[in-house]
C-alpha cells in the first residue's frame, strides 16, 4: 500500500482543493445539523446523569461488589482504544510514507483528541468524587510532602494519557497551521483575525515549510512509541493485578492490536458520514477507504490470534482460577458478551478479504460498526467476567448494566460527536497541504496518463 | 437519712475477685477507681482526696454539667425527687422534705461542695467561662447557702423541662477523662440467660457492650443480640414519654398524671389488677407479686410468658419429672458425645453463649481429641450444621425419635438410672410400644441405629439434648420428658447436666398464657411489661380480643409494639442499660444489673413506676426505688454467701453491694443432686403420635431477631441468617428437591395457607431440610408503620397457625401444623449476603482434615511464612499482628459481625443495597454446602481483610491510601482515598468495602436507621461516600494497648487486648496476637498442623498459591470421618 496515490484516479485538481474542501466552513449539508442535534442531546443527558451521581453518590450506578469497575472503565478503555488509530495513521503511516493517510489523517487525529478527552473523563467519573480525583492523582508537591504511588498502574495511566494527549494535540495542531493560514486568507473580519492568530502568521515561505517539515517529522517520531505505550499502560491496569483473566503478559500487544482495530473501524465510520455531509467523495476516494479496511482486517486477525493465545495460556498454565474464568467467559452466564466479541471482532471482519465487500460502503460501514460494538464488548467482557467470579466463591456476584451505565455511556458518545462535528464545521477535514502533495501536479504528463486509466488497483 | 448512697460503680481491675482482668483482653483501659472506703452517708459528702482516689462514678450523659442546676434537670415526678408534691405523707423511708441525691448527680458540688465554684460565679444558664479557674474556696456557710438554694429550687421547680442532650461538658467532671473509656459491669437484659456484660462508656454514653470476663455464664463473651442492645438504647424510635389514650386520640401526658390516673383505675378496680410480663430469674417477679398483693390483687395475677425456645416446656418437664421448680443448664464441656434431637442449642438455646462455649471445649479439635455430635432434625439448624453425623427426620417426629432412643438405652445392660426411674420409663415405653415399633419406618432409621447410638451414649460422658423448633409443637413437654428419661439412663445428670433447685426460680411459670386467657374476665387493669404477646402468640389465640376486653391496659415497654394498639397507657420503660435489676444465672450465683447512662428519654423503669402508683394509692411498699428493693433482697444473699464461705462475713452490706456492682457477679456456682424420676410421667405421653404426611410449617426462633423483639435493631437485621445469608426479610425455605417438584424456583413468591391464615413469602431452596418441612423463621412481619426498621419487613408465620396447644402445659404450639403451598407466579428477590453456595471445587480456600491426620501432624514443619520470594524479607520489629481463625470452632453465630460493626462504626445499608451486593460488613461469614443437598455438610468461614504482607491492593492504589504498616497491618488512610476502587478489584478475598453513598445518620435508604451518632465509637473515624474501608484489626485497640505498654515501659503482652471480633467470639475460634512473639498464642496457632493461608496453595507440597502471604491464617476443619483424597496422601507423604 506504499504508494496508493500513484494508482489513484483523481477527478479533482489541486486548484479545486481549497475551494471544495473548505466549503464546510460555510454551508454544510442539512444532515450535519441533525447529527449535531442528536449528539448534543446525548451529551446533555450524560451531563445531567454525571451531575446527579456527583451530587448523590456512585451508588446510583448499578455496579456493586464484587465488581468495583464495570461500564465506567469499559468506556475508558474503549475510548483510549479509539484514540489509537489517529496517531497510528498520522505518525506511523507518516513515517512509512503511506500516502493514503493524507486524505484521512486530519479527521483521524481529531478523533484521537476527542476520544482521549472522552476516555480521560471516565476515571474521574468512576471515582464518584471527581472534584478530588482531578488533582489528587497528579504528582503535585504539597505541604505534607506526600506523593502519589509511582508503583500504581493507575498513575502510569495518568502519565501515559496526558503525554499522549499533549503529543497528539501538538501533532494535530501543527498539521493544521498551514491550512488555518489558507482559511485566514479566504475569510474576512473577525474570522480572519481569529484564524490569523491561530495560524501563527504562517506565510508559506520555504523557510517556514522547512521548519514545518522538520518539526512534523520529529513529532511523528515522538508519537510513534506512544501508539504502543499508551494502550500497553492501559492494559497494565488489568495485567498488574492478580485477578484471574487479567493477570497475563499477552495484554499489552493484545490491547494495542485491539485498539488499532477499533480505531481503524471508527475512522471508517466517521469518514463515511463526513464524506457525505461535506461532499468530499472526490477527495476521499474508494482507494483510501479500501486501505483503511485492509488495515482493519490485518489488526482483526492479530486480535483473533490473541484471543486464541489467551485461552491457550489459561489452559496451559494449569491455574484453576485462570481457567475457570475463561471457561465461564465462553460458556458461563456472560457467554453472550463473549460471543458478540468473537463474532464482531474476528469473524465478521473476515469478510474484508473480499474486494466486493470492501468496495461496498454500506456493508463495510455495518461491519465497522459491529467491530466497534465488538471491541466495546471485549473490554466489557474482560472487566466483568474476571471480576464477578474470581477467587472466593463466597463473594461472587452478578452484574447487568443499569440506567446510569447506559445513559453515561451514550453521553460519552454524545460528547465525542459534538466535538467532532464542531471540528468538521470549523477546521478543514482533509489536510489541504498534505492532499496537495499526493495529488498529481497540474502540469505533470503523468497526470494526463492517469486520466485515461482505471485507477482501481493498488497494493 | 439511711438510704445507702450507692452509685453505679465502674468495673475495677483491682477488686475483681477471679479471674483477673489482667490478660483478659480488654482493649480499652478499665478505669481504676477503687471503692474500698464506704461513703459516709450521714454526712452526704466525702473529703475531696477520698473522692479523687476512689470515686464511685455516676454515669453521665453528655449533659451540660455546669449550666443546669441540679434541681431543675430531673423532673419533679422522678420517684426520688420532689416527692412531697405527690406523696405528702411520704411512702419512703426518707423524710419527705429532705433533699435526697439520686444515683445520678448533675453537678459535682452536690456531693462535694468543696468543688463548687466560688460564690457569685455560679452562672445560671449559659455556663460562662467565668467560673473556670475558680479555686475551691467555698466555705461551709457558702455551701449551706448554695445547698439550701438548690434544695428550695428542687422543691419549687416542678415543671417538666425538656431534657437537653448531646452537649459537651462545660465543666469537666473530675472523674471523667475525655477520650478514656469508663467500664461498668452489668447483666444483659435481652434474654433470660443472664450473661454478665461490661459496658464501655465514653463521656457518659455507652458505646459498646461486651461480655464480662470471669462471669460464670459467658466469661467475657457475648452473643450478637446482647451486643446489639446498644442499638436498642440509642434507637431513635424509642418511646419518648408517657402517652394516654383519650377516646380515639393519643395525648402526651406527664408521669404524675399517669400515676394519678392509673392509680385511680387500680383503686376503683377492686383488686382486679394483673401484670403480664416476660421471663426473669432475678427478683423482678417477686417484686411484681409483692406489688400485686399490695394493690389488692393476688400474686397469682402475675402472668409470665417468655416466647423464647426451650424455656416453658423444659421448666414444665422438670417439674413433672422431678418436682423441681427450676431451669436446667448444661455444661457441655464434659460431653464427649452429644445427641441432639431437634435441638438448636448453638442457635437459640437457653443460653447460647454458655452452651457454645461448652460445646467448643468438648467438640472442637483440641490436643488430638474431638467430641462427637449426632444430630437428628427436620430442618437445618446452625447446630445441625456443626454435627458430625446428621440425620433428617420428619418434622414433628422428634419426640418419637427420642423415645426410640430411650427404648434402646433402656434395653441396654449398661444403662443407668434409679430403680424408680426405670419403672417410670418402662411404663412410658410400654404405653407407646406399638407406636414406637411402627416409627422406625416413618423415621427412616433402623432399630440398629438406635441400639448403636445407645451403646455409644453409654460408653462415654454423653448427653441427649432436645428442643429447637420441636419445642413449639404439641409434644414439646413430652419431648423434654423423653430427653430427661434418656439422660437419666445415660447418666448425664452425673457429669454433664447440673440442675438447680430452690434458689433460682424458673424464668417463667409454664402454661401462664392459657391461664391468663381463662382468667382474663376477672381483670380490669392489666400492665403489660416488656412483653409483646400480640406478636409472639399466634393471632388465632385471640389475645388481641382478650386484651381489648380489658378495661385498662397499660403497655410499659421501652419500644413501641403491638400491645400499644389496645393500650390506654403507653408508658416508656427504661432500657436495661438504664435500669437496675438482677438475675440468678446459676444456682448459687447472682448477677447485678446497674444503669450505665442517665436515662435519655422521659422514661421510668417499670418497677419504679409501680412504686409510684403504689405511693399515689397511699399503699407504700417501703422502698424508695427499685434499687432499694434490690438492695434489700441482696442483704440475705450476702448473709447466705457469708455463711457458705463464698463471701466475707465481716464486710458491711455497703461494701458488699458496691463490690458486687464492680464485679457484676457474686456467689459460687453450686450443683445439686438430681432426685429420682417422679411418678406420673407416662401421663404426659398420652397424646404423642408419629406425624402424618404433608407439608408442615416449622417456625423456629430466629437467632438474631428471636421472637421479633429485636427486629427493630438494624445491626441484627443486617447480620443475616447464617445458613441462608438472607437479611432484612422472611423466606420460605424448602428442600431443593421439593422446590423442583413444586415447579418453583428460588425467590418465587408463594402463598403459605395455614389452618387460619395466609402469608406470602419468597422460596429459598435450603439444602438439608426434610422434604415435608416448610421453614419460615419468626421475628419479622411487624405491620407496616409499626417502626421504620422492622415495619413491613417480612412476614410473621404465626398468622397462619391454629390455636394448638402443648398437650401438657397448654402453651402455644406453633410448629408442625399442616400448610399448603401455592405459587403466586411472581418473583420477589431476597437480600442475600452470599449468592453462591458452592466452593466450586477450590482446594485452598476451605480445608478439612481427618482427625487421624490432625493427630499425626500437630505442628507444621513448613513455616507458613517461609515462602520463596524475590522481595527482601520484612523488617523484624517488636510486633507483627496476626490472626488465626479455627474453622473447626466457628458456629456462625454472627457475634463477630455485630461486634465489628459496633466497634468500627460500620454502616448498615438495608435490603435494597444488599440486593445489589453493597453490604459494608468488614467481616462476613462465608457458608459453603458440600455434598448431598438432602443432608449437606456445612462449612463456615469468617472472611475478613487478610492483611497480606504482599498485598495486591497496596501496590495498585495511586494515592498511597492503602499501605503496609511495618507491623504487618494493611492500613487504610481514609482521607487519602479518592475512590479508584482498584484496591478492591485487586483484592482476591473481595473483602474491601466501598462507600457507595454517604450512609447518613438516622437514615437508611428511605427508612430511619437507628445508628444514632451517639451509638458511635468515638475512637473510629466515620467514613464518607467515595471512600474504601475494611478491617483494620481494630487499630484503635492496638494503638491503645501499645500506648499503655509504652507508658509502663514494656511490650504489649499476649492477649492483653483483642480486636472486637476475637474479644466476643464465644467459641474462641478467632485468636489474635503478636506473631513476632514466639510464646504468643497466635504463633502457636500459625505453627499448628492444621494452619493454612487462604488461597495459599499447599505449601507442604511446594505450592504457594497466589502468594499474598496473609497475616490471617485459618485452621482446617477436623472431620471425624475420612477425608477424601487424604488417605493416599498419607501413604505417600506421611508414611
Amino acid at each position: 500500500m506504499a504508494n496508493v496515490s500513484s494508482q489513484v484516479h483523481w477527478e479533482k485538481t489541486i486548484s479545486e482543493v481549497n475551494d471544495e474542501i473548505l466549503v464546510n466552513l460555510e454551508k454544510p449539508h442539512k444532515s450535519f445539523y441533525v447529527a449535531l442535534g442528536m449528539a448534543a442531546s446525548l451529551l446533555l443527558a450524560g451531563v445531567v446523569f454525571v451531575g446527579l451521581h456527583t451530587v448523590y453518590g456512585l451508588g446510583l450506578w448499578n455496579f456493586a461488589p464484587p465488581l468495583y469497575w464495570a461500564v465506567d472503565i469499559t468506556n475508558f478503555v474503549f475510548w483510549v482504544g479509539i484514540g489509537h488509530a489517529g496517531t497510528l495513521i498520522s505518525a506511523i503511516l507518516f513515517l512509512f510514507r503511506a500516502q493514503w493517510r493524507n486524505t484521512v489523517n486530519r479527521s483521524a487525529e481529531a478523533m484521537t483528541i476527542f476520544a482521549v478527552i472522552c476516555a480521560a473523563i471516565f476515571p474521574l467519573i468512576h471515582m464518584g468524587r471527581m472534584y478530588l480525583g482531578a488533582y489528587w492523582a497528579l504528582p503535585l508537591p504539597n505541604t505534607n510532602n506526600l506523593w502519589v504511588n509511582f508503583r500504581s498502574p493507575l498513575l502510569w495511566d495518568v502519565f501515559a494519557i496526558t503525554t499522549y494527549f499533549t503529543t497528539s494535540l501538538l501533532f494535530w495542531y501543527m498539521g493544521l497551521v498551514p491550512d488555518l493560514a489558507s482559511i485566514r486568507d479566504r475569510s474576512k473580519g473577525i474570522k480572519r483575525l481569529v484564524y490569523g492568530v491561530m495560524s501563527f502568521g504562517w506565510r508559506g515561505t520555504a523557510k517556514q515549510w522547512w521548519h514545518y517539515e522538520a518539526g512534523y517529522g520529529f513529532l511523528a517520531a515522538l508519537a510513534t512509541p506512544l501508539v504502543l505505550s499508551v494502550h500497553s499502560v492501559v492494559s497494565w491496569d488489568f495485567a498488574m493485578s492478580i485477578q484471574p483473566g487479567w493477570h497475563t503478559t499477552i495484554f499489552p500487544p493484545y490491547f494495542v492490536a485491539g485498539a488499532i482495530l477499533s480505531g481503524c473501524a471508527m475512522v471508517f465510520n466517521l469518514l463515511i458520514p463526513v464524506r457525505y455531509m461535506f461532499r468530499l467523495e472526490k477527495f476521499i476516494l474508494p482507494q483510501h477507504l479500501d486501505a483503511c479496511l485492509k488495515l482493519t482486517l490485518f489488526t482483526s486477525t492479530i486480535v483473533f490470534y490473541a484471543y486464541g493465545v489467551e485461552f491457550f495460556l489459561a489452559w496451559y498454565s494449569g491455574n484453576e482460577y485462570e481457567w475457570a474464568i475463561f471457561e465461564k467467559r465462553a460458556i458461563g452466564p456472560y457467554a453472550f458478551y463473549f460471543w458478540v466479541m468473537v463474532f464482531c471482532n474476528c469473524i465478521f471482519p473476515l469478510a474484508f478479504w473480499s474486494r466486493r465487500v470492501r468496495a461496498s460502503i454500506p456493508v463495510s460501514f455495518v461491519i465497522c460498526v459491529l467491530i466497534n460494538v465488538g471491541m466495546w464488548f471485549e473490554r466489557y467482557n474482560i472487566i466483568i467476567s474476571s471480576l464477578v467470579e474470581d477467587f472466593i466463591p463466597g463473594s461472587w456476584g452478578h452484574f447487568e448494566p443499569g440506567l446510569f451505565e447506559i445513559v453515561i455511556t451514550l453521553g460519552s458518545f454524545g460528547l465525542f460527536f459534538v466535538f467532532y462535528l464542531i471540528f468538521c464545521k470549523l477546521f478543514p477535514i482533509i489536510s489541504l497541504s498534505e492532499i496537495k502533495l499526493i495529488m498529481p501536479k497540474p502540469l505533470s504528463p503523468h497526470h494526463a496518463d492517469k486520466k485515461d486509466k482505471d485507477g482501481g488497483h493498488h497494493g | 437519712m439511711d438510704i445507702p448512697d450507692v452509685q453505679p460503680t465502674p468495673v475495677s481491675l483491682k477488686n475483681q475477685p477471679s479471674p483477673s482482668y489482667e490478660g483478659r483482653g480488654l482493649a480499652v483501659p478499665v478505669t481504676d477507681h477503687s471503692t474500698d472506703h464506704p461513703i459516709d452517708h450521714t454526712r452526704g459528702t466525702l473529703p475531696l482526696e477520698d473522692f479523687m482516689s476512689q470515686n464511685p462514678t455516676a454515669p453521665q450523659t453528655d449533659l451540660p454539667m455546669g449550666d443546669v442546676p441540679f434541681s431543675e434537670v430531673p423532673a419533679s415526678d422522678d420517684p426520688r425527687r420532689g416527692r412531697e408534691v405527690l406523696a405528702p405523707n411520704g411512702p419512703f423511708e426518707a423524710p419527705a422534705k429532705e433533699f435526697v441525691p439520686g444515683p445520678y448527680y448533675m453537678e459535682i458540688e452536690e456531693r462535694f461542695p468543696e468543688l463548687a465554684p466560688r460564690e457569685g460565679t455560679q452562672v445560671p444558664s449559659t455556663g460562662s467561662p467565668a467560673s473556670q479557674g475558680a479555686g475551691f474556696s467555698v466555705g461551709r456557710r457558702d455551701f449551706m447557702k448554695l445547698f439550701s438554694a438548690t434544695a428550695v429550687g428542687a422543691t419549687a421547680a416542678c415543671v417538666q423541662r425538656p431534657v437537653e442532650q448531646g452537649l459537651p461538658y462545660v465543666n469537666q467532671p473530675v472523674d471523667q477523662y475525655p477520650g478514656e473509656a469508663v467500664w461498668y459491669a452489668s447483666t444483659c437484659g435481652d434474654c433470660t440467660a443472664g450473661c454478665g456484660v461490661m459496658v464501655r462508656t465514653r463521656e457518659g454514653r455507652p458505646t459498646k457492650v461486651e461480655g464480662l470476663p470471669g462471669h460464670t455464664v459467658n466469661d467475657g463473651k457475648l452473643c450478637a443480640v446482647g451486643q446489639a442492645s446498644l442499638h436498642g438504647l440509642w434507637h431513635p424510635e424509642r418511646r419518648a414519654g408517657p402517652e394516654m389514650r383519650f377516646g380515639d386520640s393519643i395525648k402526651k401526658v406527664t408521669w404524675p398524671e399517669v400515676y394519678e390516673h392509673l392509680g385511680e383505675k387500680i383503686k376503683n378496680s377492686g383488686g382486679k389488677v394483673a401484670i403480664f410480663t416476660g421471663g426473669s430469674t432475678g427478683h423482678r417477679h417477686g417484686f411484681f407479686r409483692e406489688w400485686l398483693t399490695l394493690v389488692g390483687s393476688q400474686p397469682s395475677r402475675l402472668y409470665t410468658f417468655e416466647p423464647n425456645t426451650l424455656i416453658e416446656s423444659t421448666v414444665a418437664a422438670y417439674k413433672i419429672a422431678f418436682g423441681i421448680d427450676g431451669m436446667p443448664y448444661q455444661d457441655l464441656s464434659k460431653a464427649e458425645l452429644i445427641v441432639g434431637i431437634g435441638s438448636d442449642f448453638l442457635d437459640v438455646g437457653t443460653s447460647l453463649v454458655s452452651d457454645t462455649k461448652g460445646y467448643t471445649k468438648s467438640h472442637s479439635y483440641q490436643a488430638g481429641k474431638k467430641g462427637r455430635h449426632v444430630q437428628l432434625e427436620s430442618v437445618l439448624t446452625l447446630t445441625g450444621s456443626k454435627a458430625d453425623e446428621r440425620f433428617v427426620i420428619p418434622p414433628g417426629s422428634e419426640t418419637v425419635a427420642t423415645l426410640l432412643l430411650v427404648r434402646a438405652l433402656f434395653a441396654s445392660s449398661k444403662a443407668k438410672g434409679s430403680a424408680q426411674g426405670r419403672i417410670q420409663i418402662q411404663q412410658v415405653l410400654d404405653s407407646k410400644a406399638a407406636l414406637l415399633e411402627a416409627a422406625y419406618g416413618k423415621l427412616g432409621l433402623k432399630k440398629e441405629f438406635f441400639d448403636k447410638l445407645a451403646d455409644d451414649l453409654l460408653s462415654q460422658p454423653a448427653v441427649v439434648l432436645s428442643g429447637g423448633s420441636a419445642n413449639f409443637d404439641e409434644n414439646a413437654t413430652s419431648l423434654q420428658l423423653a430427653a430427661i428419661m434418656a439422660n437419666e439412663l445415660v447418666g448425664a445428670y452425673d457429669n454433664v447436666l447440673h440442675l438447680q433447685k430452690g434458689l433460682r426460680p424458673a424464668p417463667v411459670n409454664p402454661g401462664d398464657l392459657s391461664r391468663f386467657l381463662s382468667e382474663v374476665q376477672g381483670i380490669e387493669v392489666l400492665l403489660v411489661i416488656d412483653s409483646n404477646p400480640l406478636f409472639s402468640v399466634p393471632a388465632s389465640w385471640g389475645l388481641g380480643e382478650a386484651l381489648k376486653g380489658i378495661k385498662y391496659v397499660a403497655s410499659i415497654q421501652e419500644f413501641p409494639n403491638e400491645v400499644d394498639d389496645v393500650a390506654t397507657y403507653r408508658l416508656p420503660n427504661h432500657h436495661w442499660l438504664e435500669s437496675w435489676g438482677d438475675e440468678a444465672p446459676r444456682l448459687g450465683t447472682w448477677s447485678l444489673r446497674q444503669p450505665t447512662v442517665r436515662p435519655t428519654h422521659d422514661s421510668r423503669q417499670a418497677e419504679d413506676a409501680l412504686l409510684w402508683i403504689a405511693a399515689t394509692l397511699k399503699r407504700p411498699m417501703g422502698y424508695q426505688d427499685y434499687r432499694s428493693y434490690i438492695m434489700k433482697k441482696w442483704a440475705p444473699i450476702q448473709q447466705t454467701l457469708a455463711v457458705s464461705g463464698a463471701g466475707s462475713s465481716t464486710e458491711t452490706f455497703d461494701t458488699f453491694f458496691k463490690t458486687s456492682l464492680k464485679t457484676g457477679l457474686v456467689g459460687q456456682e453450686l450443683t445439686t443432686a438430681i432426685p429420682a424420676l417422679a411418678g406420673g410421667v407416662s401421663a404426659a405421653f398420652k397424646l404423642v403420635e408419629t406425624p402424618g404426611v404433608g407439608f408442615r410449617l416449622i417456625s423456629p426462633l430466629d437467632v438474631r431477631l428471636r421472637d421479633g423483639r429485636h427486629a427493630h435493631k438494624p445491626v441484627l437485621q443486617e447480620a443475616s441468617e447464617t445458613l441462608t445469608t438472607i437479611a432484612w426479610d422472611s423466606y420460605v425455605a424448602l428442600n431443593p428437591k421439593t422446590v423442583a417438584q413444586l415447579g418453583l424456583k428460588k425467590f418465587d413468591l408463594v402463598k403459605i395457607q395455614g389452618p387460619v391464615g395466609v402469608i406470602e413469602a419468597s422460596v429459598y431452596p435450603l439444602p438439608g431440610l426434610h422434604p415435608e418441612a416448610v421453614l419460615v423463621p419468626r421475628g419479622n412481619g411487624h405491620a407496616k408503620g409499626r417502626g421504620t426498621i422492622e415495619g413491613g419487613a417480612g412476614v410473621n408465620p404465626l398468622m397462619v397457625v391454629n390455636k394448638a396447644q402443648d398437650s401438657v402445659t397448654g402453651s402455644p404450639a406453633i410448629c408442625g401444623q399442616l400448610v399448603k403451598i401455592t405459587p403466586l407466579g411472581t418473583v420477589y428477590p431476597l437480600a442475600q449476603l452470599q449468592k453462591h453456595n458452592d466452593i466450586a471445587n477450590r482446594k485452598d480456600i476451605v480445608k478439612k482434615v481427618s482427625l487421624a491426620a490432625a493427630k499425626e501432624k500437630p505442628v507444621r514443619k513448613v513455616d507458613l511464612d517461609d515462602v520463596p520470594d524475590i522481595y527482601p524479607a520484612l523488617p523484624k520489629l517488636d510486633y507483627r499482628w496476626g490472626m488465626s481463625i479455627d474453622l473447626d470452632k466457628c458456629t456462625g453465630c454472627q457475634a463477630c459481625y455485630v461486634a465489628c460493626t459496633l466497634e468500627n462504626n460500620v454502616a448498615m445499608v438495608g435490603r435494597e443495597q444488599i440486593l445489589l451486593g453493597r453490604e459494608m460488613n468488614w467481616i462476613r461469614i462465608d457458608r459453603y454446602f458440600w455434598g448431598n443437598p438432602d443432608n449437606p455438610e456445612v462449612t463456615l468461614q469468617p472472611m475478613l481483610c487478610q492483611h497480606c504482607n504482599h498485598a495486591p491492593c497496596e501496590a495498585v492504589c495511586p494515592m498511597y491510601a492503602t499501605t503496609h504498616d511495618p507491623e504487618g497491618i494493611n492500613a487504610m488512610t481514609y482521607n487519602r482515598c479518592i475512590g479508584t476502587k482498584y484496591c478492591a478489584n485487586a483484592c482476591p478475598y473481595k473483602i474491601r468495602r466501598f462507600n457507595w453513598w454517604t450512609h447518613k445518620w438516622n437514615v437508611l435508604g428511605n427508612r430511619l436507621q437507628d445508628r444514632s451518632p451517639r451509638a458511635l465509637n468515638p475512637d473510629v473515624t466515620v467514613r464518607t461516600r467515595g471512600v474504601m474501608e475494611k478491617c483494620t484489626f481494630c487499630y484503635q485497640r492496638i494503638r491503645d494497648a501499645k500506648h499503655k505498654a509504652k507508658l509502663a515501659g514494656r511490650l504489649v503482652k499476649d492477649q492483653e487486648f483483642l480486636p472486637a471480633c476475637a474479644q466476643t467470639c464465644p467459641t474462641e475460634a478467632i485468636t489474635f496476637g503478636n506473631l513476632n512473639d514466639p510464646a504468643s498464642q497466635i504463633t502457636q496457632d500459625r505453627k499448628d498442623g492444621r494452619a493454612y493461608l487462604a488461597l495459599g496453595g499447599d505449601p507442604d507440597h511446594g505450592h504457594f498459591g497466589i502468594k499474598t502471604l496473609p497475616n490471617v491464617s485459618y485452621k482446617a476443619k477436623v472431620s471425624l470421618n475420612e477425608v477424601e483424597g487424604e488417605s493416599s496422601e498419607h501413604s505417600t507423604h506421611h508414611g
